[in-house]
């Protein structure tokens, strides 16, 4: 399948190559960092419910956690900023990468989960902590998969890239 | 300073260390001392801390003096078996105790498992550090090798009984280095445990923090607590794999200077900890139920240990591109 020509275009864009060659500490590896941090946010928070949910700290109060999805939030809105810059870095790399839609899905997949978890479980008002919990137990888990999915997948991407550049094949 | 310096100045705590934390334990073993017993937790804690810096400024050091007159290679290699093997002990038997200190938070004591399990570890570390003392002493203390100036060749290296037999489960330095790099999907898989161990880092240890500090105070101090072996089950994951990809690819670490400041925010939070719960302010703030306040200081240890966790993840992420910076300044 050929490249589509459009990833190439991004990639001779000033903002593409100052993202990549940029010797600024400000550059590629600090949207790299917050990218980091994003991740260890939602999936740190996320995970702290899920936990929860399925027994860990059991006298923890589940209602006032409702809160941490404040920080999923802010978490996923700093890795979509900060990976669209990434994906304008390299869009030859990322996108003819097929592990970086299997990243993709299970983000999907996970913030699916996620926002029903927030909806059904913490935000019913009027379920009782067990109703939650019976509730949220399949939720929690499936989380757990799809973020640990997440984080593998996202971490296969360097070793499974077919392309570093448009024209340029990994590995040759 | 230099690596050199550097880890002189360091490998004489993992070794001194080792023998006080394991004397402590004994005398409180038999004088049936709880207090003792978790004193002496908290050295092997620590000292599990300090050979990690001890431990990587040993490839700097090798760098800097294996061309020099008068050094063998060859020793340098014994030394550094030695490590790779006695370092690992250290950890374990740090990890074992920090399992030790949680269970004796409720029971006043750690179980019995534990105790008898630190027992055996910190044995085998004292002697395994000790030996890699010695192997590293053999490098360069002319005064020791009885006026033998000459360097040793491989061949007419001694050991004695003792550690000719320890050395058959050194592991040789390029085979571990092989072993870690052999295959990117190994290589792969414990990078992604470095990622979900920094994950539960931030997600418990994190959550406490900014309880302290005063958001989320609807949340009670003590049950958030018990989170914690999530957090420190991933400090455990983080230092096996950062530990076992330094001794895979050093050359990748030690010239960043990003990894040495990252190591250094390490060491800090192991000071955090120590004004955490060694102070008393653990005692007041896990008392704190929803919606309460936490002291001052609490708030000011919890801020600082939070800034450490993001400089130890800033670090961690600038080590690549500043891979290089410290080459030639040795």
């Amino acid at each position: 399948m050929a490249v589509p020509e459009i990833f190439n275009t991004i990639e001779q864009s000033g903002i593409s190559i100052w993202l990549r060659e940029s010797q600024s500490i400000f550059g590629f590896y600090f949207i790299l960092l917050f990218h980091t941090i994003g991740m260890s946010l939602v999936v740190g928070a996320n995970a702290v419910v899920d936990l929860r949910i399925l027994g860990v700290a059991s006298d923890l109060p589940l209602r006032p956690l409702k809160r941490l999805f404040g920080i999923m939030w802010t978490g996923l809105g700093i890795n979509v900023t900060t990976g669209l810059l990434l994906l304008t870095a390299y869009p030859t790399k990322a996108l003819t990468n097929p592990d970086f839609y299997v990243k993709l899905s299970f983000i999907g997949l996970a913030v699916f989960t996620m926002r029903r978890m927030n909806l059904q479980v913490l935000g019913g008002s009027s379920l009782s902590e067990a109703a939650m919990i019976a509730k949220g137990k399949v939720m929690a888990k499936w989380s757990l998969v799809f973020w640990i999915g997440a984080v593998g997948a996202g971490r296969l991407l360097s070793e499974t890239s077919r392309y570093f550049f448009y024209g340029h094949p990994a590995g040759g | 300073m230099n690596y050199a310096h550097l880890h002189l100045l360091l490998n004489h705590f993992p070794i001194i260390g080792s023998i006080v934390g394991l004397g402590l334990f004994l005398v409180s073993f038999f004088g049936k001392n709880q207090d003792l017993k978790r004193a002496s937790y908290i050295v092997f804690v620590g000292i599990a801390l300090i050979t990690i810096p001890a431990f990587l400024t040993g490839f700097g050091a090798q760098q800097m003096i294996k061309d020099g007159a008068g050094v063998s290679d060859a020793l340098i290699r014994r030394h550094e078996s030695s490590a790779l093997l006695s370092m690992w002990f250290m950890e374990v038997t740090g990890a074992l105790a920090l399992i030790g200190l949680w269970q004796s938070q409720a029971t006043a004591r750690p179980s019995r498992w534990n105790v008898t399990a630190v027992l055996i570890f910190s044995l085998l570390s004292v002697v395994l550090i000790g030996r890699t003392g010695n192997t590293g002493g053999d490098i360069r203390h002319p005064e020791d090798q009885t006026g033998n100036a000459a360097p040793m060749a491989e061949g007419t290296m001694k050991d004695g009984a003792v550690g000719a037999f320890l050395h058959n489960f050194e592991p040789d330095p390029d085979k571990f280095s092989e072993a870690m790099t052999f295959s990117k999907w190994w290589w792969t898989f414990m990078m992604a445990m470095h990622f979900l161990g920094l994950i539960l880092i931030v997600g418990t240890v994190g959550l406490l923090d900014i309880r302290i500090m005063g958001f989320l105070k609807q949340l009670p101090v003590a049950p958030l607590h018990r989170l914690l072996p999530w957090g420190l089950a991933g400090l455990g994951i983080n230092i096996a794999t950062g530990l076992m990809a330094f001794a895979g690819r050093p050359d990748n670490y030690i010239f960043s200077a990003a990894l040495w400041l990252k190591i250094l925010a390490l060491m800090l939070l192991g000071v955090n900890a120590v004004a955490f719960y060694l102070t008393g302010i653990f005692g007041q703030v896990k008392r704190l139920e929803a919606g309460e306040d936490a002291p001052f200081s609490a708030k000011l240890v919890a801020a600082s240990g939070l800034f450490l966790w993001f400089a130890v993840i800033t670090m961690g992420r600038y080590i690549q591109p500043l891979t290089d910076t410290l080459l030639g300044t040795n």
